[in-house]
């Protein structure tokens, strides 16, 4: 297969991957803008960005934005336990709709159809805020860990149907007779998904592992309807949130902006302070994927399994 | 050369099991039943427990008193949603922005996927591939903002390169003319997702079993045959899956706070989606039960879509949802 | 694609929530907070501080804990806050505080449905609704001498118009004596400094004056610091929405009622949108665009654009209320561009009409803090509140601590040193010596306490003065003012009904619709009007006019005039 690589790669038309890497070029400076910006931003000094005129570097250092970031203790908490649901939720979360994925891409299990669609239609509708909060409270689930893991709104919970249904895809482009095989070999049909199945979706598990970490990375949503009252239970991106809507308000309340007019000048504007929060939260969950990257070229390994 | 078996055939033993007793047969199917009953509860518990709020579609909801105590209205609530004389504009401008969201995403995520994989040196499309996704963890009230100064008269630098290039001879309002607001929100989405969105794709890719480019190769088949001929059919199941979960969507109007940051009074006729108007109408006025009806409605529709998008892909042949 | 289920519309944020005070009003106020006691003593037989009704409290310190929901309105008090700890210390009382952050709909929603309740909990009207709140009436007459002076002069109006009890202790508008303001942070048409210096400070009254003063400057100066001249901006922003669709009611004379025209003398209301009051404005707003003096995307800004705008000093003149572009004008200040802060002057249509900016701030129905059905005991938080509005506690949170936030001059009059203004500008210092959020909400003194200080530093005119820049004073002694608020007419008494923009239209109510239907009406035809060409003006507003038509305004107006006749008819006792 190198020497494959290796020729292939000679008789490559120099123009293709001249025009291919100017694009990426392109697309990696179009992408890379928003993110450098708003690095720029958080790193400049509020009043001065109101100017606007901050591109990817800034105008006045300061880091008077992190400050006011860091300056609550709770925050370095609410980060274990975001890094807790995160890893909690995903280990469950990938696990379990794996081998719900398994079952429905068994095309002789008799109630696959049922089981697929009733997990498809969840995509499709909500049953409203007010009914899901009397089941949490009902389940006794109120401000408990618990609620972070199971409660299927805003990206996160169990089972994604749409992580599941990716993963069922993925099984079925992967030869029939690997299942077939071992089955004849006595293998019960959790062994099988467990023994087979599991490794070689090694890239599509990486891939979903990525959504379901992203989804319970970024919810704020359960914490702010389900487990506000429990302060060591808060996650990182409530506080974060917290802090950002306490400035906000704090601009945009005619009663407290005009006094702080008055009083003092400004000096962590929302613009500013949502730069640094937005850093904070999104670099530590930007680590993962550099990490889960390298499975995604498992599949070149696929090639030696079948057969 | 074809694609890679795709598992059409069924098990040989199909026939004998057809006239298996039903509970023989769940026994013998035991493991994948309890496998998936776990879950299946689960789901009926959180998911399909609630459900019971979809009263509140039907009554005039007022928080505080229990769901049974409530004044029922029948269906005056789907009434004020569908028969307001901006529905069909609303209902337009919600389709059109999905649409357009739906293909451009589709095509620029597959498209870059594709040109990723053409990348051979690995550290370079890894860096391209994590640059591109990190416009997807920025809120959308930042990207919006960016898009809003870009697409300024005051030194924006979209109306600065246009105005460089001739292509226009003085600034564009770009945001204040209805007829650019579909575009700029299916282009704003793109620029948001599109490297996040390839990333399922480049799963998908990483798939392809190798063997099959080298036999193509040795059919002579060159570089744009092997992305016609192996790459798009070994990702094509994933592809179709998520078009039919997409058509599904078609009533979210492509996204929610990128309308309500973008819009304003001026393209309101092209901004005002099914959301916004829930938002304006129901939420933020105090009337719940508007925004339930409004969900039950899009149920209804998305369920009606899946079911086509579905039978399509059955009838084309194609991998589907059942 | 399709990587993103359905959790788009979780997302509100909290835009939602700031909508709900829609500002109109600009009561102003104070902060910070001061008290003498050293934290150390955690014995807090500090009867030392005379001044108060309520000692009884403060004797006996048998530890207790509040919970309390707020919409936050300031930097978080950090775990070891001095002022937190003060209280807890002196007072006994452990403050277990939940803020806002998401949607405010969703979450009162929730609690509502589960009953789920701290014991004080931000004033919201679905909360009477759902009967989640105690009357206080009772407990403020037989435990809270202070509460009860304080809320005296108004007591009828802080009365629920459904059922007559009271349910919530506003945060502000209630004053200690005349009001007393320095500087204006409400609605005007502002106007550059440096444009009434080059024309020698003008008087003028008028549209027509203020817009050939902008049209001359521009003309004069076509770009300034480098980049164009703008004339005249104004934002309609998301909630933002008065720089476009307040001023006429303004120009016609009447102080700020919302959506609508209060006659005086009957308390009856009536529209002005989209009829004869308001065409005249637009219609000059058309003539000002067709000079190329109107911002072209004014109506397509958000508001970060829109301070971007005010910040480089380019800017010569817009429609707004001044705390909207605090923002703004500090930035100017830091970047030393004194000359291009802004004035407000009170701009009338005719020169005959009095103009009715400036308004008595009203007394901010609807707001602060109420006791849940929850509360296990209700006389212990509403003595706890009753202490917080002693004088002691007022100074200790509004100025802060002697000696760190303030210093105490020879005539017993508290001023800051800079420093100590400069420390107030620190959020993370706030975090740990204010308490912002708390103070936002509770009732507070306004005006003067009995010695002679303003009730915070921002209103202290001595601390007024001493930052004034030279630009200011030329300004001032130019138009012969001592303080910015005498560019406007000192407005008479309120009305008894005032203000209609409070009134609550009822949650999902015909009213609200058609509020609603306004709105967006305003939003799309009166840019429209603006920037069509001359000769198409009228024709826009024909077409806006019958869209209007179109809709049950009634239902508005006879909501508002039957609680402005509920008003006249409850709150004239006084």
């Amino acid at each position: 297969m190198q020497t494959t690589l290796r020729r292939r790669f000679k008789s490559e038309p120099f123009v293709f991957h001249s025009f291919n890497y100017l694009f990426m070029l392109f697309v990696a400076v179009v992408t890379l803008y928003p993110f450098l910006n708003t690095l720029a931003v958080s790193f400049n000094a509020g009043l001065d960005t109101t100017r606007g005129g901050i591109y990817v570097w800034p105008r006045e250092w300061t880091f008077k934005n992190y400050d006011a970031v860091f300056q609550d203790g709770r925050v370095f908490h609410a980060f274990w336990v975001s890094v807790a649901r995160t890893v909690v939720g995903t280990v469950f979360g990938v696990f379990l709709t794996a081998m719900l994925a398994y079952t429905i891409s068994r095309r002789e299990f008799m109630y696959r159809k049922f089981v697929t669609v009733i997990f498809v239609l969840t995509m499709y509708f909500s049953a409203g805020l007010i009914p899901s909060y009397f089941l949490i409270k009902d389940l006794h689930l109120l401000n408990t860990f618990l609620v972070y893991i199971l409660f299927p709104g805003a990206g996160a919970g169990l089972i994604s149907a749409f992580n599941m249904l990716v993963v069922r895809t993925y099984i079925h482009t992967l030869p029939e007779s690997l299942v077939e095989s071992a089955k004849i070999d006595g293998g019960s049909d959790f062994r099988v998904f467990v023994s087979v199945i599991l490794p070689l979706c090694a890239p599509v598990l990486a891939t979903i592992a990525l959504f379901t970490a992203v989804g319970q990375w970024n919810t704020w949503f359960d914490t702010f309807i389900f487990a506000s009252s429990r302060e060591n239970l808060s996650t990182l991106q409530y506080e974060l949130i917290r802090l950002l809507s306490s400035t906000v308000n704090s601009n945009a309340n005619p009663n407290i902006s005009s006094t702080a007019a008055k009083d003092t000048a400004t000096m962590i504007t929302p613009l500013s302070i949502r730069a640094a929060i937005t850093m904070v939260a999104s670099v530590p969950i930007l680590l993962v994927y550099p990490f889960l990257q390298r499975h995604f070229v498992a599949g070149l390994q696929l090639g030696s399994v079948k057969e | 050369m074809p694609q890679q078996v795709v598992h059409k055939a069924e098990p040989s033993s199909q026939p004998a099991r057809r006239t298996e007793p039903y509970w023989r047969k769940m026994f013998r199917q035991r493991q994948l039943i309890l496998m998936s009953l776990p879950m299946v509860i689960y789901v009926v518990i959180f998911a399909y427990g609630p459900i019971w709020g979809w009263m509140m579609a039907f009554q005039q909801y007022k928080p505080g008193f229990s769901i049974f105590d409530q004044k029922w209205v029948g269906f005056d609530q789907f009434r004020f949603l569908l028969m307001d004389e901006g529905f069909t504009r609303v209902l337009r401008n919600t389709i059109a922005m999905s649409v357009i969201s739906l293909v451009l995403g589709f095509v620029t995520a597959i498209g870059l996927a594709l040109l990723l994989n053409e990348i051979k040196k690995t550290g370079i499309k890894r860096i391209i591939q994590t640059i591109s996704y990190l416009p997807h963890f920025l809120s959308w009230i930042i990207v919006t903002g960016l898009v809003s100064m870009s697409l300024s008269t005051e030194g924006g630098i979209v109306n600065i390169v246009l105005v460089k290039l001739h292509l226009i001879d003085e600034p564009i309002v770009w945001l204040s003319e209805g007829k650019y607001f579909w575009g700029i929100v299916g282009a704003t989405n793109v620029w948001k997702e599109v490297g996040w969105n390839t990333i399922i794709y480049l799963a998908a890719i990483a798939s392809v079993d190798p063997s099959l480019y080298e036999a193509a190769e040795m059919d002579g088949a060159g570089r744009y045959r092997k992305i016609w001929n192996v790459t798009l059919p070994g990702i094509r199941p994933v592809i179709v899956i998520l078009l039919i979960l997409n058509i599904g969507w078609i009533l979210n109007g492509g996204g929610f706070e990128i309308q309500y940051f973008l819009g304003n009074g001026q393209v309101l006729d092209y901004s005002e989606t099914i959301d916004i108007f829930v938002l304006k109408y129901g939420l933020r006025i105090g009337n719940y039960s508007l925004g339930v009806a409004a969900g039950i409605f899009k149920t209804v529709v998305s369920i009606i879509l899946l079911y086509c998008a579905n039978l399509i892909a059955k009838r084309l042949g194609e991998e589907r949802l059942v | 694609m399709g990587v993103r289920p359905k959790k788009a519309a979780l997302g509100l944020l909290t835009l939602m929530l700031v909508s709900s005070i829609v500002a109109a009003g600009c009561s102003s106020n104070n902060n910070n907070g001061n008290s003498s006691p050293s934290s150390s003593s955690p014995d807090s037989q500090s009867p030392g501080d005379s001044s108060t009704a309520s000692s009884s409290t403060e004797t006996k310190v048998e530890p207790f804990t509040i919970s309390l929901f707020t919409a936050a309105t300031g930097p978080i008090p950090t775990d070891d806050n001095l002022i937190y700890q003060e209280i807890k210390e002196q007072l006994g009382v452990t403050l277990k505080e939940e803020y806002l952050v998401g949607d405010i709909e969703q979450k009162l929603g929730v609690m509502i449905a589960g009953g789920d309740y701290p014991d004080l909990i931000t004033a919201n009207t679905k909360l009477t609704g759902a009967k989640a709140v105690i009357p206080l009436e009772d407990l403020i007459e037989q435990h809270a001498p202070n509460i009860k002076k304080h809320f005296e002069k108004v007591w009828n109006q802080l009365k629920d118009p459904e059922d007559g009890h009271i349910y919530w202790m506003p945060n502000y508008g209630v004053y200690q004596g005349e009001f007393m303001s320095t500087d204006y942070y409400g609605p005007a048409f502002y106007i550059q400094k440096a444009v009434l210096k080059e024309f020698g400070y003008p008087k003028f009254k008028t549209l027509d004056e203020y817009f050939k003063l902008i049209e001359d400057y521009a003309a004069k100066y076509p770009e300034i610091d480098g980049q164009k001249t703008i004339g005249f901006t104004a934002l309609a922003f998301d909630w933002r929405d008065w720089g476009l669709r307040n001023p006429p009611q303004h120009l016609a004379g009447h102080p700020n009622d919302g959506g609508v025209l209060v006659d005086p003398a009957t308390n009856v209301a009536t529209l002005y949108s989209a009829n004869d009051v308001s065409k005249p404005y637009y219609k000059k707003l058309n003539e000002v665009n067709a000079k190329g003096l109107l911002d072209k995307e004014a109506f397509a800004q958000n508001y970060d654009q829109f301070l971007a705008k005010i910040s480089s000093g380019r800017v010569l003149g817009m429609f707004d209320q001044r705390w909207n572009f605090g923002q703004g004008h500090d930035s100017l200040v830091s970047q030393g561009k004194f000359d291009r802060t802004y004035v407000g002057f009170p701009l009338v249509y005719d020169t005959n009409v009095t103009d009715y900016y400036l308004d008595r701030p009203p007394i901010n129905l609807g707001n602060g803090f109420g006791i849940t059905v929850n509360a296990k005991d209700p006389v212990k938080i509403i003595k706890f509140i009753d202490t917080l509005l002693s004088e002691k506690w007022q100074k200790r949170m509004n100025w802060g601590q002697e000696g760190i936030d303030y210093l105490v001059g020879d005539d017993g009059l508290f001023y800051r040193t800079p420093e100590m203004r400069k420390q107030q500008e620190d959020v993370t210092w706030k975090q740990k010596h204010r308490a912002e959020s708390l103070w936002g909400y509770m009732p507070k003194l306004e005006g003067r306490y009995p010695d002679g200080n303003a009730e915070g530093a921002g209103n202290q005119p001595e601390e007024f003065f001493a930052n004034l820049k030279d630009i200011d004073k030329e300004v001032l002694t130019a138009y012969g003012h001592k303080v910015w608020t005498e560019f406007f007419t000192s407005p008479p008494e309120n009305r008894v009904s005032y203000p209609a923009w409070n009134i609550d239209l009822i949650e999902g109510s015909a009213a609200k619709v058609a509020n609603q239907k306004m709105k967006d009406l305003d939003f799309k035809y009166l840019p429209k009007a603006i920037l069509s060409k001359p000769e198409n003006f009228d024709s826009v507003w024909d077409d806006y006019a019958k869209e209007m038509g179109k809709v049950d305004t009634q239902a508005y107006l006879d909501r508002v005039n039957d609680q402005l006749k509920w008003r006249v008819d409850n709150w004239t006792s006084k």
